[in-house]
Order: C-alpha cells, then sequence, then structure tokens
C-alpha cells in the first residue's frame, strides 16, 4: 500500500515535471516565436535614425585666384585636414608652408560628381593661387574642387550620429580588433558563451575590478536594440532569448554588420558617436577602411567603456586599452608578432574634439524653413539625407568676424552713449552676402550672438531702409527723367495723411536744382522726393511692387525716403535685379537633396524674372558708383576699396537703422546695423554699415574680379552741361560731362544757361530777323 | 558786269554766307573744351575698365571656360542639371561670358522651360552681340525656343 502510493506519487510528480517541462518548452519556444516576430520588426524596417546632414557649397581653386590664405586654412581644417609636419602620405593630412599647400584629399561625393582623394601641390604667390597640380601624375590642374562642410545635423530626441558601414568595407584587422576586444569565440558560439562568461569572471576576479563582460556580442546587440540597461534577471533572461533566436534567424555576418553599426562609442558634446563608421571619423577623421592596425585596436577596445578609454578623455587608458587588444589579436594568431610590435609603438593621433555646433545658424535656420515645407523634422532627423546649400563658408566667416568687429568698434566708440547694455539689448547687426546674378545666398549672419538671440535680422526684422530704398525711386523715375534732369531741391511740404510733411536733407546744401545723378549719389532727400512727386507716386509703388517685396507700400511722398518698413533679404534681393542686367533672381539656399542612396530628391536652380531692362539697371549702377566715387560711400576708398563698386548707404531717423549696400557684377553684400528696440545708432550708414561692409569684401578677394558692368544694348552717351543738364554747347559750357541715357530718352535741347554764348548763336541771332 | 549782276552776285555771296553760318549754328554742338570746374562733380564713371596692359588670361575667365565645357559634356550625356549647376557657377566666375547664358537657355529648353530659356537667350545676345557667329546661333536659339513655346 504504502509503495504503491509512493510510486503513485513518483509517478504523478514525473508527469507533472514532464507536463512542466513540455509547458515550459512550449512556452519558450512560444516566447521565441514572439520574440523573432518583435526582432524581425525592427531589423526589416529602418534599423536606425540617421540625422540628415546640411552641406555647404563646395569650394572651387583655380591657377591665378586670389584667396585668403587664413579662411581656406580654416576651411581645410574643418574639413578635417591634419596638419603633418611631412609629405601627405594619407587622405586627410595637410602640409601648410609659407608658399605652398599640399594636401592628400579626401575622396569626394557631391550630388552625381564622385572622385578619388589625391594629393595635390597648391603654390601660392602673395595671396595668389601660382599653379595646382597633382603630386603622383604633376599633371597640373585648372580646377580643383574642395568637399563641401557639413555645417549642421538635423538630430532626432535621441541625437544620435552614425555613418553605417557594410563588413566589406572593413579590413579583416578592424574586425579582428572587434572580436579580440569583445568576443573572440563568436564565430564558435550560438549566441551563448559558457566559456566566455567564466573567462569573464575569472578575469574580473583576478583583476579585482570589471575590465571583460560576459556578454557576446549577440547579446549586446539584444541588449542594446531592444532592451533597457535595468540590471534585472527578467531583462538578463529575455536578453538571452533574444540572442539566441537573433542567432537562429540571422547569419553571423549580417549580426555582426548590424552590432559594428549600433554599439555606442562616445560622446560629441550632447550627440552620441554610434557605429564604427561614425567613430572612425570622430577620432581619426577618416573612413574605417583607412584605419591603421592601431587605430583598429583603440576602436575596438573603447567598445567596454567609450568614455573611459577615450582618447580624449584618457590617454593612458586608452594606449593601456589598445595594447590589450592588440595582444589579444595576437594570442588568437589574427596579427603577427611584428605587427603587433609596430603597432604597440605607433601613437594614437587623433584629429581633435570639435562639437556638432551649427555652423551658420542663421543660415541654417532660414534652411530649415524651407526644408520644413518638403520634409517633416521626424524626416530629417531619421532619413539620414544630405542636403547641400549655396553656403560659401569662407564668405560667412568673412561676414561674421566683419560684423563683430565693426559692432564692437561701434561701441568702443559710443560707450559712453550706448551705456552699459544688458546683452540681449546691444547693438545688433546683420548681414547678408548674395551672388546677384544666381541668388545664391552665400553668406547670412542674422544677428550678433546666435546663442542669446535666435531672432534672423536678414529675413526676419522689418525695418525702415531710409535711403537705402532711394535707387528703387530712380529706377522708376529713369522711365521719364534721365540722369541729366534737373530736380528740385527747395524746401516743399507735403500733405501725408492729413498733415504737412516737409522732408529735410542729411546735410545743407544751397542749390536750388540738382541733377538727377547728383540727387542719387549725394542721397538728396528733396530732390528724391521731388523725382517721386514728378514719377507719380502710383507709379512708383506699382514699380517697387514689381520686385516682390511682401511690403504693402503705399502712395505716400515719404515712400520715396524709405519710410516703409522693409525685410532687409528682400531689400537686398532687390538690388540683385541692378547688378544683373534687370533680373530678378530667387534668394536661394538650398541646392538639393540626396537620399542615402545618392538618389537626387530635390534639385533648385536658379530662376530669374525680369523687372527692369538692362539698359536701365545699368544706368542706375552707373549712378550708384558716382554714390561710391564722389557721394556718401566715398568713404569706401579710404578703406582700401578700389574697385568698382555700386553702393547706396542708408540711415533712419534719429539714426535708428544705418545701411549699406554694394555690389560688383561678382557679389552684393547688405549690412543692417541697429537696435532691435530702435534706439539710435548714433552714427548714419557711412559710418556704422559701411566699414563692415569693406572688411567683409577686403576679406574675400576671391569674389572679387575687379570689372565693371558691360554696357548693354539701349544705352548711349551725350555730353551734357552741368548746370542745366542739356546737351552741352561747344565752347559755351563751363561744366560738362559725358553722361549715360536710354536710348529712347535722351536730351533734344541745348543748354539753354550757355547756348546764348555761342559765337555761332550770336551771330545767328543777330540775322533772326532777316529769316 | 553790269551793276545789277554784280549786285546780284553780291547779294548770292552772302545768302551763302548766311547759309553757312546758319548751318554752322544749327550743326551739332560739339564739346572740345576741357575748363576745369569749379567743383567737385560726380561725374558717371567710364562704362568698363581700361583693358589691363598684361597679356595674361584673367584666371576667372579660364576657369569659368573650364567649367563651361565640363557642362557641355554633361549636356550632350543628358545630365541636365548637372550641367545647369556647372554652367551656374561658370557664370558667376565670368557674369560676361555670353556663352554660359547660351548653354543655360539650351539646358532650360532642354528642361522645356521656355521662360527661363529666353530670359538666358535674351542674355546670351547681349553678351555675344560683338561676335557675328555667336550672334546667327543666338537668333537660331531664341527660333527654337519660339517653336518650343508654341
Amino acid at each position: 500500500m504504502g509503495d504503491g502510493l509512493l510510486r503513485g506519487l513518483w509517478k504523478l510528480l514525473l508527469v507533472v515535471v514532464a507536463m512542466g517541462t513540455l509547458v515550459a518548452v512550449l512556452g519558450g519556444v512560444i516566447y521565441c516565436r514572439h520574440l523573432s516576430t518583435e526582432i524581425e520588426e525592427r531589423f526589416s524596417a529602418r534599423r536606425w535614425h540617421i540625422p540628415s546632414q546640411v552641406f555647404s557649397d563646395s569650394l572651387m581653386l583655380y591657377p591665378g585666384q586670389r584667396i585668403n590664405r587664413r579662411l581656406l586654412e580654416n576651411a581645410l581644417h574643418r574639413l578635417r585636414y591634419r596638419v603633418v609636419a611631412h609629405e601627405p602620405m594619407n587622405k586627410g593630412e595637410m602640409h601648410i608652408a609659407p608658399e605652398q599647400i599640399e594636401i592628400f584629399l579626401h575622396d569626394l561625393k557631391v550630388l552625381s560628381r564622385t572622385r578619388s582623394g589625391f594629393a595635390v601641390k597648391i603654390l601660392f604667390s602673395g595671396n595668389t593661387i601660382k599653379s595646382m597640380f597633382r603630386r603622383d601624375s604633376g599633371k597640373s590642374l585648372a580646377l580643383l574642387e574642395l568637399e563641401p562642410e557639413e555645417i549642421m545635423l538635423f538630430f532626432g530626441q535621441e541625437r544620435e550620429k552614425r555613418q553605417l558601414v557594410s563588413l566589406d568595407q572593413l579590413p579583416e584587422y578592424f574586425m579582428h580588433a572587434v572580436l579580440a576586444a569583445e568576443d573572440h569565440r563568436f564565430f564558435d558560439h550560438h549566441g551563448f558563451d559558457v566559456r566566455g562568461i567564466f573567462r569573464a569572471f575569472l578575469a574580473n576576479l583576478r583583476e579585482g575590478r570589471i575590465s571583460q563582460g560576459g556578454s557576446t556580442i549577440t547579446q549586446q546587440l539584444a541588449k542594446s536594440y531592444f532592451l533597457t540597461p535595468q540590471r534585472t534577471f527578467r531583462r538578463k533572461f529575455k536578453e538571452l532569448l533574444m540572442a539566441l533566436t537573433i542567432e537562429a534567424m540571422y547569419d553571423k555576418n549580417e549580426i555582426l554588420e548590424i552590432y559594428l553599426n549600433e554599439i555606442y562609442l562616445g560622446q560629441k558634446g550632447s550627440v552620441a558617436i554610434n557605429g564604427v563608421g561614425e567613430a572612425s571619423y570622430f577620432y581619426f577623421g577618416k573612413p574605417v577602411s583607412d584605419l591603421t592596425l592601431a587605430e583598429a585596436a583603440v576602436i575596438g577596445g573603447l567598445i567596454i567603456g567609450p568614455n573611459l578609454y577615450s582618447p580624449y578623455k584618457d590617454m593612458g587608458q586608452c594606449l593601456k586599452r589598445r595594447d590589450i587588444v592588440l595582444r589579444s589579436m595576437q594570442q588568437q594568431n589574427w596579427i603577427s608578432q611584428e605587427s603587433l610590435a609596430k603597432a604597440l609603438k605607433e601613437p594614437v593621433k587623433t584629429i581633435g574634439e570639435t562639437d556638432y555646433g551649427k555652423k551658420a545658424p542663421y543660415f541654417v535656420d532660414y534652411l530649415s524653413g524651407q526644408l520644413g515645407t518638403l520634409y517633416s523634422p521626424e524626416a530629417l532627423s531619421s532619413l539620414g539625407l544630405s542636403i547641400y546649400t549655396t553656403l560659401d563658408t569662407l564668405v560667412q566667416e568673412a561676414a561674421e568676424t566683419a560684423l563683430e568687429k565693426g559692432l564692437a568698434r561701434l561701441e568702443s566708440r559710443n560707450s559712453e552713449v550706448y551705456g552699459l547694455m544688458k546683452p540681449d539689448k546691444r547693438l545688433q547687426g546683420a548681414v547678408v552676402v548674395l551672388q546677384p546674378k544666381t541668388g545664391h545666398i552665400l553668406a547670412l549672419v542674422g544677428g550678433r550672438h546666435y546663442s542669446l538671440s535666435q531672432f534672423n535680422r536678414v529675413t526676419q526684422a522689418r525695418r525702415q531702409p531710409g535711403s537705402a530704398f532711394k535707387p528703387l525711386i530712380f529706377a522708376s523715375g529713369l522711365d521719364i527723367f534721365t540722369p541729366a534732369s534737373m530736380l528740385s531741391n527747395a524746401p516743399k511740404s507735403y500733405r501725408v495723411e492729413g498733415e504737412l510733411w516737409t522732408p529735410q536733407n542729411y546735410e545743407k546744401l544751397s542749390q536750388t536744382w540738382v541733377s538727377m545723378r547728383d540727387a542719387l549719389t549725394r542721397s538728396i532727400n528733396r530732390a528724391t522726393v521731388d523725382l517721386a512727386m514728378k514719377t507719380g507716386l502710383d507709379r512708383i509703388v506699382r514699380a517697387a511692387e514689381a520686385f516682390e517685396f511682401s511690403t504693402p507700400f503705399r502712395p505716400l511722398p515719404s515712400v520715396a525716403l524709405g519710410a516703409f518698413e522693409v525685410i532687409p533679404l528682400e531689400l537686398a534681393r532687390a538690388y540683385c535685379a541692378f547688378a544683373s542686367d534687370g533680373l530678378l533672381a530667387n534668394p536661394l539656399s538650398m541646392k538639393a537633396v540626396v537620399d542615402e542612396k545618392g538618389k537626387v530628391l530635390e534639385r533648385r536652380h536658379m530662376t530669374v524674372e525680369r523687372v527692369i531692362s538692362p539698359a536701365k539697371s545699368f544706368i542706375l549702377s552707373s549712378m550708384l558708383r558716382s554714390a561710391v566715387e564722389t557721394g556718401t560711400a566715398r568713404s569706401l576708398k579710404d578703406l582700401g576699396i578700389h574697385f568698382p563698386v555700386a553702393g547706396k548707404t542708408g540711415t533712419t531717423n534719429e539714426y535708428r537703422d544705418a545701411w549699406f549696400v554694394g555690389y560688383t557684377p561678382d557679389i552684393l553684400a547688405l549690412v543692417w546695423v541697429g537696435f532691435d528696440d530702435g534706439s539710435s545708432v548714433h552714427a548714419p550708414g557711412s559710418a556704422a554699415a559701411l566699414p563692415i561692409w569693406a572688411e567683409l569684401m577686403k576679406a574675400i578677394p576671391q569674389h572679387i574680379s575687379g570689372k565693371w558692368f558691360h554696357v548693354p544694348p539701349g544705352v548711349t552717351t551725350r555730353t551734357i552741361c552741368l548746370q542745366s543738364g542739356q546737351l552741352a554747347v561747344r565752347g559755351a559750357c563751363p561744366d560738362h560731362k559725358e553722361e549715360f541715357f536710354l536710348v529712347d530718352n535722351v536730351p533734344d535741347k541745348n543748354c539753354r544757361i550757355h547756348r546764348g554764348r555761342s559765337p555761332f548763336n550770336y551771330i545767328f541771332r543777330r540775322f533772326e530777323g532777316v529769316f | 558786269m553790269s551793276f545789277d549782276q554784280l549786285n546780284l552776285r553780291l547779294c548770292r555771296l552772302g545768302a551763302t554766307a548766311l547759309i553757312v553760318l546758319f548751318v554752322a549754328s544749327c550743326a551739332p554742338p560739339r564739346v572740345v573744351v576741357s575748363t576745369p570746374p569749379s567743383k567737385p562733380i560726380p561725374s558717371p564713371p567710364p562704362a568698363e575698365e581700361p583693358p589691363e596692359t598684361s597679356r595674361e588670361p584673367d584666371p576667372r575667365a579660364v576657369a569659368s571656360l573650364e567649367l563651361n565645357q565640363q557642362a557641355r559634356l554633361l549636356l550632350e550625356k543628358g545630365r541636365i542639371d548637372d550641367a545647369i549647376s556647372l554652367l551656374e557657377r561658370a557664370m558667376t566666375l565670368n557674369p560676361m561670358d555670353g556663352k554660359n547664358y547660351y548653354y543655360l537657355a539650351e539646358a532650360w529648353l532642354a528642361k522645356g522651360d521656355t521662360s527661363q530659356a529666353h530670359e538666358f537667350n535674351r542674355l546670351a545676345e547681349m553678351y555675344l552681340a560683338d561676335d557675328p557667329e555667336w550672334v546667327v546661333k543666338t537668333v537660331q536659339q531664341r527660333k527654337r525656343i519660339n517653336e518650343a513655346f508654341r
């Protein structure tokens, strides 16, 4: 009975255990099946969020080009070229000498253009490129394109940066370095390695600290890809099951590739460096394929503690860890004794730590606004797009420097007047530089300190342009008047919205009549209002609207003096038409968007629209050149600007705004200086904004050809009397000059003042009664 | 010679002299004097700078030409967008070279945008007006653009 009961109980227990095991196995299988679905979903979907990158325009170099050496070298540093003391032997190295720069170029991939890196020698004569040639073949180069600079990354919430690599891009010793550091039996186990755990346990016990992890690469992948970092038994168990499931579903190479792209390898400011592709650039400034054995061992050694063994944090620890990895590689017979000895002697040369801060932040904000109509923030932070822009980083740096120096100079000169301003109330300024023909925005500085104020004074501010608006009045006046036409400088009052308004000149001027050219050159307010009234305010408003300002202008006399607030970028754009044969280009910041696979998704080209004739734009440019040569902007010459420039200053009431817009056939820049709250700058445009423009232009000789505009069809010249503005009479008019006219608007009357003094006219008049 | 004949001759002579005087006084004024002005006068600057004495080719023009040639190859291969990008660069390096505008017009025509093609053709006509061979080309191009527009 007793035995029977015992046997019965024993059988029952066996059945229960068997059933339990069966249930556990079944449960495990079902759970693994569930996990496999989760894994498959994650792996078949997009594995990583890759932030989109924003690039500047690429820099073109050519023989004969004048270039600012300092700005060029800064750009090369930003492009992650390492200075070496010898001839560059590897991609990414450069050697700088007084009369030459030798660069081993990185590979170039811009849109559809690709080029393998090669060594190039650039010889200089002063700041001019004398010649350029390839070091390998000695072949001289007519053009050299440098890679575009990364100026911003669209991070998502996770703020991770990675560059994907495939296994076939990696040197074998790199994979071995990772395996030696983390899991040298990776190709022998099935996701879980008891020997590895035991070995790690012993090693850690021996060293008295955790120097080795027991997790396999597959476990690490499961942990970082699917699980939280909590250290619980349940999570560890799930990690184990997941590792086994992953091993059952994918082959070893696929698992290793995902792992190498996934792992966390350091921190750059607030941005996590993930994957060996990005780490290779972050630490050594080159692709993984170009890493040396010692460098590969550094990255392999980082995996266990990226911030502990980072060469940026602790070089000593980094070296120790690297050597452990190298020795482990040799123990596995993956490298020879000689290779080990050589690698152990190699110093760790990093590229240097830089932050992922936005470069040209106001430009990028403006660009982001335009991109926002094409892509959602989520798409930008995850799709890994490459966005190519028009930004010229050399011009941007020059503009930022010129603005900061100019504002600081004004502050020191007016320190008593400005008083002790709070940082957010300090004098502000803005600069935008455009290529007038294409509308490409080369540089945009929307304020003084982006960290203090993100308000973009180039694209968002609305300020009175003052006299800087006058060229638009004169452009519309050219339909009726000519540069020689006489305008009234007499004091006169006008009724503006029921009140009397009497425009005043900036400087006292005794002349009652001034020529149209003189009125613009010397920025004479009364004559400008006279011109506007004679031209017709409705006509002027229509003409101004053709330049596509967003400002609703009204036909008031004060429109002539720039009383209506405008957006600085729109004003700069309007001036572009004067510099490009009357064609109004759209301001362009984005050139193209390319996806991860190199497919061009968006392409933007210059688009133009005619707003005035080439002849009118030429004559207006000629008048604005007079403003620079003899008028309100003549101080440009004293500031070292000796090439032909058309320009206009602008100053508003109480010196609230100071402007200067200047251009050549090659480049146009607008400078605005003022306070956000409208306080007085206590200086006119010629003293506050113009010197900033001059400093900027002197820093970018590569954009200055020194040429002036071609005379277009429809322009002719006549000699005119300066006193009457009519055709000069030979031998009679004492002050005369050549003047440009539109062919269909040429003066046809002889000088009325001096006509009587001509000897022939004298005789003619004696016989007038006879005929 | 009678007194009447003499009188008639004198009258003719006088009339001729008067006509000469009249014509002379009505002739278009020509200014050759160079009296210095009494005050600084804002004269119009010269239209173009005097030619440089150096015979060295303009480096910007050379670089622009290089880009133009690369762009033409791309145009021939049908890579229109790439060609436009290069031509835009070429144009900014040498805004006076009408050939850049000519090929930009070709590119835009190939893209089917006759409005842009027309604007660039106008610029090409303007900047190539002194070159008879290119004048013919730009006129032919204009006709093609007009036909495409129809």
